[in-house]
């Protein structure tokens, strides 16, 4: 019992370790059966045959992505989408009680501090997804600056620095939002690169085509649902 | 032609210097597919028989990935009887190539150490 959760966390490590090197999903499944299969014969813990999981992934040297591949086709566009849904979130509460969308200096600068924080993801990523309190500083920043974006919302126009029309800015946003999530979703519609197929039964082992779509419905189109969701929030508020 | 299920390892407590087992796993691999497909664990046993010590997973398999990579060897999935699938690892004609070119380096190579050895000789060092 001891060593099936010993090794399933090295299984974990490994598959998190070949994510990192943008492996392909079927050779991560290739690789994950092939370690399986040693282990079952020889009787030996994953450690003590294959040594650390990460040392493991790097002395595969299985084929990988483009190192920033990534960030072009996956970065810059929820980059973007962050951008726009903060945009949409300052204006819904402006057009829905027919006020002009009042910005401040320090507010712009708090509003901009999560989508800095996201374009310099690739210099930290590894550390962030190794070392859980990266993650958790980023998350607590990020919550932060929103909460603080709030306080310093201008109360009255004369302490604005800009005083806008919400609507060209609600309806631009959105737009943003719901063309890169089309774009997004056209483009990871016939990809099947990122999933993770068994090579003895060329099946998926933990996803099928339900879990498919919501998985693919939720990741791409979660700015969107957000801010249909605040859009209803702030009209039931009114 | 596939190579039977072995026999558990019989260790013959080898424990050779590790640079040595580094130098010689590649070719004693491609080896020890010479017979015909192969998998992993028929493999580290086949070395573990002839007297190599045990071989573990983390270096076996990294050397058989690069293989496939450079065309040596192909791999296939086949299904077990009753259980999961093995892969199996295949000779190309370019690995059993590589395989007889590195197996006649190596039979010159410990001929040589060999009459080094034995013969005595010493290259007399000059000083001045």
């Amino acid at each position: 019992m001891m060593q099936e959760t010993t090794d399933k966390k090295w299984f974990d490590e490994l598959i998190l370790e070949l994510r990192l090197r943008q492996v392909r999903g079927d050779a991560i499944g290739d690789t994950v059966a092939s370690a399986r299969e040693l282990l079952s014969d020889s009787g030996q813990g994953a450690e003590e045959a294959f040594g650390p999981a990460r040392n493991y992934a790097a002395a595969l040297e299985l084929p990988t992505a483009p190192r920033n591949e990534w960030v072009k086709k996956a970065l810059w566009p929820l980059l973007l989408s962050l951008l726009a849904f903060l945009l949409f979130s300052q204006a819904v509460a402006s057009w829905v009680s027919s006020e002009a969308m009042l910005v401040s200096p320090a507010q712009v600068a708090f509003l901009a501090t999560p989508a800095v924080a996201m374009a310099l993801l690739p210099l930290y990523i590894h550390a962030a997804i190794r070392r859980i309190w990266v993650l958790i500083a980023l998350v607590a920043i990020c919550a932060m600056s929103g909460l603080l974006s709030a306080v310093t919302t201008p109360a009255t126009q004369a302490d604005a620095w800009l005083a806008l029309d919400p609507l060209p800015w609600l309806v631009g946003s959105a737009t943003v939002m719901v063309l890169l999530s089309i774009a997004i979703t056209i483009r990871s519609w016939g990809y099947d690169g990122e999933y993770i197929t068994d090579p003895r039964s060329n099946t998926t082992p933990r996803n099928g085509t339900g879990t498919k779509i919501l998985t693919t419905i939720i990741t791409n189109w979660i700015f969107p649902l957000l801010a249909l969701a605040m859009l209803g929030l702030a009209l039931a508020l009114r | 032609m596939t190579v039977s299920h072995p026999e558990p390892p019989a260790s013959e407590g080898a424990d050779w210097p590790s640079d040595w087992l580094r130098a010689t796993l590649g070719f004693f691999a491609l080896h020890a597919l010479s017979a015909g497909p192969s998998y992993g664990y028929a493999i580290i046993s086949e070395l573990e028989r002839n007297g190599f010590g045990t071989v573990k997973g983390g270096t076996l398999y990294p050397l058989l990935t690069r293989y496939e990579a450079a065309g040596m060897v192909t791999t296939e999935w086949r299904a077990g009887d009753g259980g999961p699938g093995r892969k199996y690892f295949a000779l190309t004609d370019r690995g059993r190539a590589e395989k007889n070119r590195l197996s006649a380096d190596w039979l010159r190579f410990t001929a040589l150490s060999n009459r080094y050895l034995s013969d005595g000789q010493h290259t007399k060092e000059i000083t001045t």
